[in-house]
């Protein structure tokens, strides 16, 4: 019994491929513009960078360059407080007494404060 | 900045006794932060010396400084006035602009370029003082006189114009 053959000449081409046209670039251009793209993003965050060290190094000097002056008023102050407490003690108890066994100069922790607040 | 109340503060801790006689008196600074962080680089300018050497009396006193380097702080506060002194005589309309731009915007240097570059100018013409910050690479254009910034305000046409400056000095110099 002859089997089911191919007929003569072979069977058609099977149409699998889409006839669509080609959209676009090829894909390595996408990639090269995105790798421009993020170059020039990193090259402006950088600048900005750059400036913002600047400026924080302009606010720093500011700061460094009153630093002295802001400390010298400030130990003015707590020097006065601090031989008004001598004084003070020397008065009320005939005597001056250290609270630490060292000479450095300590900021006091408590203070003598008036009972009423002072009118000035 | 500081995460608890300040419990000891001027209100609280009122202590009227003055300094003994025999420690040289001494006017307090007297301005408050923002004037201040205005005229911060020409007090560095003038006053760095004795800055300096008031930075280092207190590092080599170990501890005492607070005591043995009031001399040294008193001549620290009498330069830095003698700053703003100058400057309120020569510069203060430009000076007023500056510190309140600053006290209007959140002490940034950079929100106030146009109040800044006529006041620097006005007082490296009068007193001769320049800001300079100190560790600028050299390669860089300092950031205060920058033709282009990305943060600040650029148009150097909107720079604040003090018309009766130069009246004032030529009023000044006829008078002196």
């Amino acid at each position: 019994m002859p089997q089911d053959m191919p007929p003569v000449g072979g069977y058609g081409a099977v149409q699998y491929r889409r006839n669509l046209p080609t959209r676009g670039f090829r894909p390595a251009w996408y990639l090269v513009g995105m790798g421009l793209v993020m170059t020039f993003g990193f090259y402006k965050y950088g600048v900005g960078v750059r400036e913002h060290n600047e400026l924080a190094r302009e606010k720093m000097w500011s700061r460094i360059y009153l630093t002295p002056l802001l400390q010298a008023e400030e130990d003015r102050d707590q020097v006065r407080r601090h031989w008004a407490d001598l004084a003070r003690e020397q008065e009320l108890l005939g005597r001056q007494t250290k609270a630490y066994h060292s000479d450095r100069f300590v900021r006091p922790t408590f203070a003598v404060t008036p009972e009423k607040p002072l009118k000035d | 900045m500081a995460s608890r109340e300040a419990r000891f503060h001027k209100q609280v801790l009122i202590d009227t006794t003055p300094l003994p006689d025999h420690i040289p008196k001494v006017k307090e600074i007297g301005a408050s932060s923002a004037p201040l962080m205005s005229a911060s680089f020409f007090i560095g300018a003038r006053c760095r010396a004795y800055n300096d050497d008031y930075m280092q009396c207190k590092t080599e006193a170990h501890g005492t400084g607070e005591v043995d380097c009031m001399r040294e702080g008193r001549k620290v506060t009498r330069c830095a006035a003698s700053v703003i002194d100058d400057i309120n005589k020569h510069c203060l309309q430009q000076f007023r602009a500056h510190w309140q731009c600053l006290e209007d915007n959140n002490q940034q240097m950079w929100n106030c370029r146009t109040a800044e570059r006529p006041f620097n100018k006005c007082v490296f013409d009068n007193l001769k003082l320049e800001k300079v910050i100190p560790g600028t690479p050299p390669n860089v254009v300092p950031v205060h006189q920058r033709r282009k910034q990305i943060f600040a305000d650029n148009d150097q046409s909107k720079d604040l114009v003090f018309p009766t400056t130069k009246a004032k000095t030529a009023d000044t110099k006829a008078t002196a």
